[in-house]
């Protein structure tokens, strides 16, 4: 590259240069402390606008007092000096989107992190926008197959629907959500991974994870480190779901997950303290309800008229010794359409999943179930209802009827078949014909230790034997006689060979 | 419990103090300063007078202008411009403050409270240099 050629291209861009003049509102900065810097002046300021810093650091507004704005920084702020300049910008922060984010690993404010190379984007979207209106949007009816067994039998999940993830520390709350991401593969559909508050060292692994499961290609993950000053946790969540609508103006189905809320609170309640807004209960600020529904009301089911799309949050809370009733667990659960609840008892009694399906609930995903799958869960929830009920009896009492026996042994298997490893999503057909042979009764005489292998040699053999009911389901979402036929012979032709 | 910000105190003195003849005035300011005494307010006056100042300047439509450029300007310029802030922020009165800074190159700057119009060559080559970041 010659010097003339680096000349000429700057005096052409030289050349474009216009800047505009205008009148602009600037204070000062007082005080600056832990990412929060207090402002004097700055009189026309909205709340939520974006405030830049002499070194380029970008703040927004959240307090606005008589005298002085409450600012929180995104960036850096150890260069910020007392009586530093701040501009007001006019606009309501915002983050880069476009196409080329999928893949990529962002920060935040939408810049990448992964030293992949600048993300080029050509629009801008606000963080903050109202959700969707009624007249917009449509009823869930189309599911999310998560390729977990238990998930998908009983506590279905439909596209634009928010199911909460709760549960204790270890309980596997995040593999629940990457095994989501990774049988997403060939369902259309965009997923966001927003980690909050989270050691670098867990997002790389499942970084490196989803690369290995290819699951990156349809994948954004949005990172706030627990590293990054407070702010930057706040707002994460935010970029996510920007980004998420970003697809879903496209028409687009994305799936957005948001790990987890409850360090997201603490972030917030943190800033909240440092901006001397009063304390409430467990000392979050008044307005953390709002701070979760607005954000978990944005995902949702577009009608086609408004260009379609959806977006379906999973969002996770940790709890501390199970308890589901501190503050920000109540309030998740009673914002979203149902719970996963996952518990550190039966996790360690080797149940994984360690889904409690006593507690789980999906308010609105069992309209979004196929109705193959409908059929075979309808009796299963009733298979594990009785399970559990008579399983607390039959500790006392030795001499039991031939019709609890059964019902006790079906129970075990019922509870053996819903165990899954990590990382191994079974495809929905492949769910189907399992939980067939349990609910009609063809694993009842096999060994409760020998289930598990049974089950994975009905997927292996089915998936070779009865093309025509995987076929019909995939297609029709329910089976035909035919079907129901083809698939009877080879569970009973497997298990005479087993 | 409510609290009494500084802005509250100085519209009040302003209010008490408004219309008033030479001797109920210096009735008035014996009140005041016995009340910043009896509320412990004594540090707070320069920042309360400050704001007093700027209450009575809003109220008389003056404002008071710091005009900071690199070479000292012509007559003629400082009456157009005083002429243009009038007009623009609708006052009667116009108190310039001059200010020579050799660092702004060139150009002048306006700073009205709050405002600011930045007019500089400073400030444009600073422009031009995040246009030219921003584009490559």
């Amino acid at each position: 590259m010659s010097t003339n050629y680096i000349v000429e291209n700057l005096k052409k861009e030289i050349d474009n240069f216009s800047s505009q003049i205008k009148a602009e509102k600037v204070g000062h900065v007082l005080e600056v402390f832990d990412g929060i810097a207090k402002v004097s002046g700055l009189s026309d300021i909205k709340s939520s606008e974006m405030v830049t810093f002499p070194n380029g650091e970008t703040g927004v507004a959240l307090n606005l007092e008589e005298d002085t704005v409450g600012v929180i920084i995104l960036d850096d702020f150890s260069k910020i000096k007392e009586g530093d300049e701040v501009k007001t910008t006019g606009k309501i922060l915002e983050i880069p989107v476009s196409d080329n984010i999928v893949g990529r690993v962002v920060n935040a404010l939408g810049v990448e992190i992964d030293g992949k190379g600048m993300i080029k984007a050509d629009k801008t979207y606000p963080i903050e926008k109202v959700a969707p209106g009624v007249i917009t949007r449509l009823s869930v009816d189309k599911p999310v197959a998560t390729g977990i067994k238990v998930i998908d039998a009983i506590i279905p999940i439909g596209r634009g629907q928010r199911e909460l993830i709760i549960g204790d520390r270890q309980t596997g709350k995040t593999a629940i959500a990457i095994d989501t991401i990774l049988n997403q593969k060939g369902q259309n559909m965009i997923c966001i991974y927003v980690s909050i508050g989270q050691k670098d060292s867990k997002l790389r692994k499942i970084q490196t994870r989803l690369e290995t499961g290819g699951a990156m290609a349809y994948t954004v993950i949005v990172s706030a480190g627990s590293s990054e000053p407070a702010p930057l946790s706040y707002i994460a969540p935010y970029t996510g779901v920007s980004i998420a609508e970003y697809f879903m103006d496209q028409g687009k189905d994305v799936l957005i997950i948001y790990d987890d809320l409850s360090k997201h609170a603490v972030a917030y309640r943190e800033i909240s303290l440092l901006l001397r807004r009063p304390p409430g209960r467990e000392a979050y600020p008044g307005d953390v309800f709002y701070l979760h529904s607005r954000l978990l009301e944005r995902a949702c089911r577009r009608n086609e008229e408004y260009g379609g799309g959806s977006i379906t949050a999973l969002p996770i809370v940790e709890t501390q010794a199970g308890d589901v009733t501190a503050y920000i667990p109540t309030n998740v659960i009673s914002i979203t359409d149902g719970q996963i609840f996952l518990e550190t008892d039966l996790f360690y009694k080797g149940i994984r999943p360690a889904v409690n399906v006593g507690l789980s609930v999906s308010r609105v995903g069992s309209k979004a179930q196929i109705k193959a799958m409908k059929k075979v869960a309808g009796t299963l929830k009733l298979d594990l209802a009785q399970y559990r009920e008579l399983e607390a009896f039959a500790q006392f009492g030795s001499d039991l009827d031939n019709a609890t026996k059964q019902q006790l042994e079906r129970g075990k298997r019922a509870v053996e078949v819903l165990k899954q490893p990590q990382y191994a999503p079974i495809a929905i057909e492949c769910q189907v014909a399992v939980l067939y042979a349990l609910t009609k009764g063809y694993m009842d005489d096999i060994p409760v230790d020998k289930i598990k292998e049974f089950e994975e040699g009905l997927i292996n053999y089915t998936e070779n034997n009865t093309k025509k009911f995987y076929k019909e389901i995939m297609e029709t979402n329910m089976w035909t006689d035919v079907g129901e036929a083809e698939l009877k012979k080879a569970i009973e032709e497997f298990k005479a060979n087993f | 419990m409510s609290t009494l910000s500084n802005n509250d105190i100085a519209r009040a003195i302003y209010l008490v103090s408004k219309d008033k003849t030479h001797a109920e005035l210096h009735n008035v300011i014996d009140k005041v300063v016995k009340f910043l005494v009896r509320k412990r307010l004594l540090s707070k006056t320069g920042d309360i007078l400050e704001r007093l100042n700027k209450i009575i300047n809003n109220e008389n439509k003056k404002i008071v202008v710091k005009l900071l450029s690199a070479k000292k300007l012509k007559e003629e310029i400082k009456k157009e411009l005083i002429f243009f802030l009038r007009e623009r922020y609708k006052a009667k009165e116009v108190i310039l403050t001059e200010i020579i800074d050799e660092k702004l190159l060139g150009g002048i700057k306006v700073e009205i409270n709050d405002e600011i119009i930045d007019l500089t060559i400073k400030n444009k080559i600073k422009k031009l240099q995040e246009y030219l970041i921003r584009k490559t």
